[in-house]
């Protein structure tokens, strides 16, 4: 009798303990309800289950015989489920922006025939100081003085108020965000090209004081030509 | 009229030394040489520049042959300052090694004009084969000095004043600002945690030490009271022993127990069953040891610097390399530590190898749920922090919210909808006009089923 009441509390016990083990925490993920859910069958861009020995506690029957969540693709690199576009392929923006075609150091010519295809008015300024703040802060500071937290440690850094870079053309600044220069990365890849171009409006018309701008190519017309002059050049420089 | 100025000078000096006198009258003597011999190649002036700096060496005052341009005057250093902080300090330091050389004796080491040419337009001045910056130019691994046109003779020259005599450094000085600086961080941090945690631990065993004494005392009185004489009743009192068994066989004491364990048995059961499915407070160790309290908190870089993603995607994006190596081509170690850290060069051998970095996932909704980053970031305007938590306080990352669908629904139902210079929301303004209280997300659809489950 006592045997079988000191078991059963100790029963309750061992259930509690097992249920409370259940929580995520650390390095457990926890006890997942509907785990193939949680594992998508469907490939997912930023996962990778690579495991293909473990099946699954509750249903294992692929046809391929691999683990029950088993979710890479075979046929890429590294089984990864993102893939790097086909060779020249030209991806499309809404707005049509064709590819950036100058190289790195073909710095000259971008910056003397690019001009700004956005139209300058205080929303793209407004816009232009968030994105500044968002991608900019870290090395050249609010103020653009070049003395950020990040630019501290970096060195180096441009004051986009001094003499040297206040005369620098639009089409100047765009490149360098492109394509970097000097010590600073090339950030083409984290900005989109309507991004980009705003914050050049802010850098040269809050920073600068709007000296050297593109003001006026902001008519309709001089915009039109320029991305009509610049889809011509696009398409006769070769793809890097 | 220079030279017997001079002489005064070193006659007053040379009544407090017998050392200074003998060197005084050999200048004497060579001043008079040199005046001699004014119309050789040399020239008189140069050579007595070189004695006075001989001089002032020798009596521990420091001085430059500078040009005469190069002025050693308030206003020339302060005009200089102000140039130099506009377009040198990010690569240049008056003392020390930066992203260029340091600065200070720079209109020594080569004639001033190719100074000021050099400062102009570096490359031209390279280009014309000049040895020194050439040779500067390869130590420095052909890092490229911006030109700068823009500058004036004067500006030059002010710039020069500042680089040959602004801001000197008394080492000695130095180092006491720091001593005293390092002695109030001290004082002014309060009472550390260990300290309280010591504090805690002597006062416990203050305690214990107490508790002790008090049994002693008890025996000691009892055994004194055994040995006297008393009443029955006293007698009783002074021998009784507590009876613990009778204690916990009470029904008090087993209903009790009993209500208590089962009370706790099933809270801790039915806590177990709703963090099935929840991994709040997942926190699984990365494969680089990537501390957002570094960057997001102490370097304040913006989140969406690296997870470019959340503003125009459903998915907020975990960095490729190349983002990384925007900073860290440059940053090779922690708190400037020398050579590599073991984890960035993780990051190197990752680019070097075309490989990726595999990260582990921390947050994933289960397939049966849709949520969309930039729904929420750009038009929510919601923080990152309100469903990441203090991000910029993690070393490592965790799960902060619980990500139920009773979580989602909560702020849902709570929070309420921007529509002011919105003409979106117009129709739907209008709609709810009726109703006392403000629109919320619930109310343009926000728990509807089919938003999040289909």
């Amino acid at each position: 009798m006592k045997i079988a009441k000191t078991l059963s509390i100790l029963g309750i016990a061992v259930a509690g303990i097992t249920l409370a083990s259940c929580r995520a925490g650390g390095e457990n993920q926890g006890l997942e309800f509907a785990p193939q859910m949680y594992h998508s069958v469907a490939y997912e861009p930023l996962t990778q289950i690579t495991d293909s020995e473990t099946k699954g506690e509750i249903i294992s029957n692929r046809e391929d015989g691999k683990g029950e969540y088993f979710n890479s693709n075979i046929n890429n690199p590294h089984n990864m489920n993102m893939r790097e576009p086909v060779a020249n392929t030209v991806p499309r923006t809404k707005n049509g922006y064709l590819p950036y075609r100058y190289k790195a150091f073909e710095i000259e010519e971008a910056g003397t025939t690019l001009k700004n295809p956005i139209e300058l008015n205080d929303e793209v300024l407004t816009e232009g100081k968030r994105l500044y703040q968002l991608y900019c802060t870290p090395c050249h500071g609010t103020g653009g003085q070049g003395d950020g937290k990040v630019g501290a440690i970096i060195g180096g850094v441009a004051n986009l108020t001094g003499g040297a870079y206040i005369t620098l053309s639009e089409g100047h600044i765009y490149h360098v965000i492109t394509k970097g220069k000097g010590r600073m990365g090339a950030h083409g890849s984290q900005i989109t090209p309507e991004n980009r171009w705003k914050i050049v409006h802010y850098v040269k018309q809050e920073l600068q004081g709007g000296q050297n701008a593109d003001n006026a190519a902001t008519t309709a017309e001089v915009v039109e030509e320029v991305e009509a002059d610049q889809e011509v050049t696009q398409v006769e420089t070769p793809a890097n | 009229m220079r030279s017997a100025l001079h002489l005064c000078n070193f006659e007053k000096l040379a009544s407090g030394s017998t050392f200074a006198g003998v060197i005084i009258n050999r200048i004497n003597y060579l001043i008079s040489y040199n005046m001699l011999s004014k119309r050789s190649l040399v020239g008189v002036r140069l050579n007595f520049h070189t004695l006075a700096v001989l001089f002032f060496m020798l009596i521990g005052t420091q001085a430059f042959a500078a040009d005469p341009a190069v002025v050693n005057s308030d206003e020339a250093i302060a005009a200089g300052k102000a140039v130099f902080n506009a377009n040198c300090k990010t690569c240049h330091k008056l003392d020390q090694k930066m992203i260029g050389p340091a600065l200070r004796g720079a209109s020594e080491r080569q004639p001033i004009e190719i100074v000021k040419a050099f400062i102009k337009n570096s490359q031209a001045v390279i280009a014309s084969g000049n040895s020194y910056y050439n040779d500067l130019y390869k130590e420095y691994n052909n890092t490229i000095m911006i030109s700068h046109e823009f500058l004036s003779d004067e500006d030059l020259n002010n710039l020069l004043s500042y680089i040959e005599y602004g801001d000197t450094v008394d080492p000695a000085a130095a180092a006491a600002t720091t001593g005293a600086d390092g002695g109030a961080v001290a004082a002014g941090g309060g009472i550390p945690n260990e300290y309280l945690t010591v504090i805690l631990g002597v006062l416990v065993v203050v305690l214990l030490l107490i508790l002790v004494v008090l049994g002693l005392i008890i025996s000691v009185l009892t055994k004194y009271l055994t040995k006297q004489d008393l009443d029955v009743e006293d007698k009783e009192f002074v021998t009784q022993k507590t009876n613990l068994g009778k204690v916990f066989k009470s029904d008090m004491f087993v209903v009790i127990v009993t209500a208590l364990v089962v009370a706790l048995v099933a809270k801790t059961a039915l806590d177990g069953l709703y963090s099935v499915g929840i991994q709040q407070g997942y926190a699984p160790e990365q494969p680089i040891a990537y501390s957002h309290a570094l960057h997001a908190g102490t370097l304040e870089i913006e989140c969406q610097y690296c997870h470019t993603g959340v503003e125009i995607g459903k998915s907020a994006n975990i960095p490729s390399a190349n983002i990384c190596m925007n900073c860290h081509t440059h940053v090779q170690n922690v708190q400037g530590k020398e050579g590599v850290s073991p984890e960035i060069q993780k990051i190197y051998d990752a680019v070097d190898n075309n490989q990726p970095i595999e990260w582990v996932r921390v947050h994933n909704l289960p397939d049966l749920a849709y949520f969309n980053h930039s729904q929420h970031v750009v038009v929510g305007e919601v923080e990152c922090q309100t469903c990441h938590g203090p991000i910029q306080e993690m070393e490592v990352v965790g799960q902060h919210s619980a990500l139920t669908m009773g979580w989602c629904i909560d702020c849902h139902r709570q929070t309420e909808i921007t529509t002011e210079g919105n003409a979106y929301y117009d129709k739907l303004v209008q709609l709810h006009t009726d109703s006392k209280d403000a629109l919320k997300v619930k109310d343009i659809g926000g728990l509807e089923c089919a938003k999040c489950h289909y």
